[in-house]
């Protein structure tokens, strides 16, 4: 990676740093509130998966969208890069961002599910399964708005994306291999869990690969 | 021994839906200042996009200080400013901070020139590029090209929008950067003042076409508007090289793009007047001529 991929990486960590920090935050109490009673729980779950949704989407926005919008990409693409380092550095940058919010919610979720002594620990094999996902939901997001050029088409990815954690949870949630387990004491890491983190793994290397074989690789990038 | 051009494009040609550039071919000498005019929608930018590497040609070779582009970019860019009047920062980050990081790529960057600018543009290296307005955002961005003091300046309509003061700041600052015989710049302006300050060559571009490329000089010379006046019954005789005629009555008046004395003796003692023509006279006068020869 060369010195000025590196500074844009870097740069992405920079300019949206009050953004994972306010995002962090919100995470973190979302699921401080969640152990402190059902209606708490419901609330601090629905408050955590928007906050990191929501995220998800603004650094979308900010990130790929406004940077072609606000014309500062022409700044950016005036750097001695290509426009595959440009890809790459996006790429990175933003994912990075990204892994920072999720790192911090994923380990207050897990930290609540196993400190919390009325949350069951059954909970966890599909607290983390959703957590994956919504870090792969994130790179099909990127990789969406890296590859698509207008606003329209960036946004309707953000929605089908937003729409498709429903669409999980409502899945593969209903498993019974999955939901049987949920309000075990201990957690059950089954066949299907595991399957579930491996299709998730092989979409987020896909997302994450694709737009280096396509946007990468393209020769009119403005 | 035979020095690397600046910029040269062969044949190059860029095709959009409802535009496309033609046969574009021209040279940047080290040392020079190419002042490209043309109207709106002429493909001047296209032209400096091309030059960039930020699109790529449909056909034709581009070389930037050597290197084929836009795949050899990044290496070329190392020694390239680049300033377009839409041209933004990153909105979040301040001028201080786009100031590091040049500083950190460009190895040329010279922190007392970029503390120079910085004050004679009177900027401030704290200020979000959020907060700048429209000319300060010009002169921010021309900070960070000048100071990496590279070898090629690529400066698209960076006058557009800007006040008169402001205006004449940044053609001071370019003039500077001529001091240096090895440094060139081409300059993309629809203000043929500015254009006609700084340039020692100009290429007008119309419709996606180049429509004439020359030295400054050579235009200013070779162009002239001829003022006739013919005596009753007399008819004007058969001329070369008249770009442009109007009539009114005995009075005509002609434009030529190959003055000579020559013409004038052709005309004889109907010749009341030979005015000399500004750049922006020249440049309407090539554009007229060129879109008439075409329909």
């Amino acid at each position: 990676m060369s010195v000025v991929t590196r500074k844009l990486v870097m740069k992405e960590l920079y300019v949206n740093r009050w953004m994972i920090g306010s995002a962090g935050v919100g995470a973190a109490l979302a699921a401080a509130v969640a152990p402190l009673g059902k209606t708490a729980f419901n609330v601090g779950a629905l408050t955590w998966l928007t906050v990191v949704i929501a995220y998800g989407a603004m650094l979308a926005i900010h990130g790929v969208m406004n940077e072609r919008k606000e014309q500062s990409l022409q700044f950016v693409l005036s750097l001695p890069i290509s426009i595959g380092d440009y890809v790459r550095a996006k790429l990175l940058g933003l994912f990075l961002c990204f892994l920072v919010l999720w790192t911090i919610a994923v380990t207050a979720a897990i930290a609540m599910v196993l400190i919390a002594p009325d949350v069951p620990d059954g909970l966890l094999p599909f607290t983390l399964a959703l957590s994956l996902y919504m870090l792969t939901n994130f790179a099909v997001l990127l990789c969406g708005a890296l590859y698509a050029r207008s606003e329209g088409l960036v946004t309707a990815v953000i929605v089908i994306t937003n729409m498709a954690i429903s669409i999980f949870m409502f899945t593969v949630g209903a498993m019974p291999e999955i939901q049987d387990h949920l309000h075990s004491p201990t957690p059950v890491w089954n066949r299907t869990i595991f399957n579930v983190f491996i299709v998730e793994l092989i979409v987020l290397v896909i997302a994450l690969a694709l737009p280096l074989a396509t946007a990468a690789r393209r020769r009119d990038f403005l | 021994m035979t020095l690397t051009k600046h910029i040269e494009m062969r044949g190059v040609g860029k095709a959009y839906r409802f535009f496309s550039l033609q046969d574009i071919s021209f040279e940047l000498e080290p040392g020079q200042v190419m002042g490209f005019v043309g109207p709106n929608g002429a493909g001047k930018s296209t032209t400096i996009r091309l030059a960039m590497g930020l699109i790529a040609a449909d056909v034709g070779e581009i070389r930037v200080l050597g290197c084929p582009m836009p795949e050899a970019q990044a290496f070329a860019k190392r020694d390239v400013g680049y300033v377009s009047a839409d041209m933004r920062l990153i909105p979040g980050a301040t001028l201080g901070w786009h100031m590091n990081l040049a500083a950190s790529i460009y190895p040329s960057w010279d922190a007392a020139y970029a503390a120079t600018l910085i004050r004679r543009f009177n900027l401030r290296a704290e200020q979000l590029a959020r907060s700048l307005s429209h000319g300060e955002h010009i002169k921010a961005a021309l900070l960070l090209a000048l100071a990496r003091r590279p070898r090629l300046l690529i400066l698209d309509e960076p006058t557009t929008g800007l006040d008169p003061v402001a205006r004449h700041e940044l053609l001071t600052e370019f003039m500077d950067v001529l001091r240096d015989d090895s440094r060139s710049i081409l300059f993309s302006s629809h203000n043929t003042v500015d254009v006609e300050r700084i340039s020692d060559r100009i290429t007008f571009l119309d419709r996606g076409r180049i429509v004439a490329s020359s030295d400054k000089e050579e235009f200013l010379e070779r162009w002239r508007r001829i003022e006739v006046q013919l005596p009753q019954g007399g008819t004007l005789p058969e001329l070369p090289h008249i770009v442009g005629r109007a009539s009114d009555g005995h009075f005509h008046t002609l434009t030529t793009n190959q003055f000579s004395d020559e013409l004038v003796g052709r005309l004889g003692n109907t010749v009341r007047n030979v005015q000399r023509m500004t750049l922006e006279e020249i440049f309407v006068a090539n554009v007229m001529y060129h879109r008439e020869a075409r329909q």
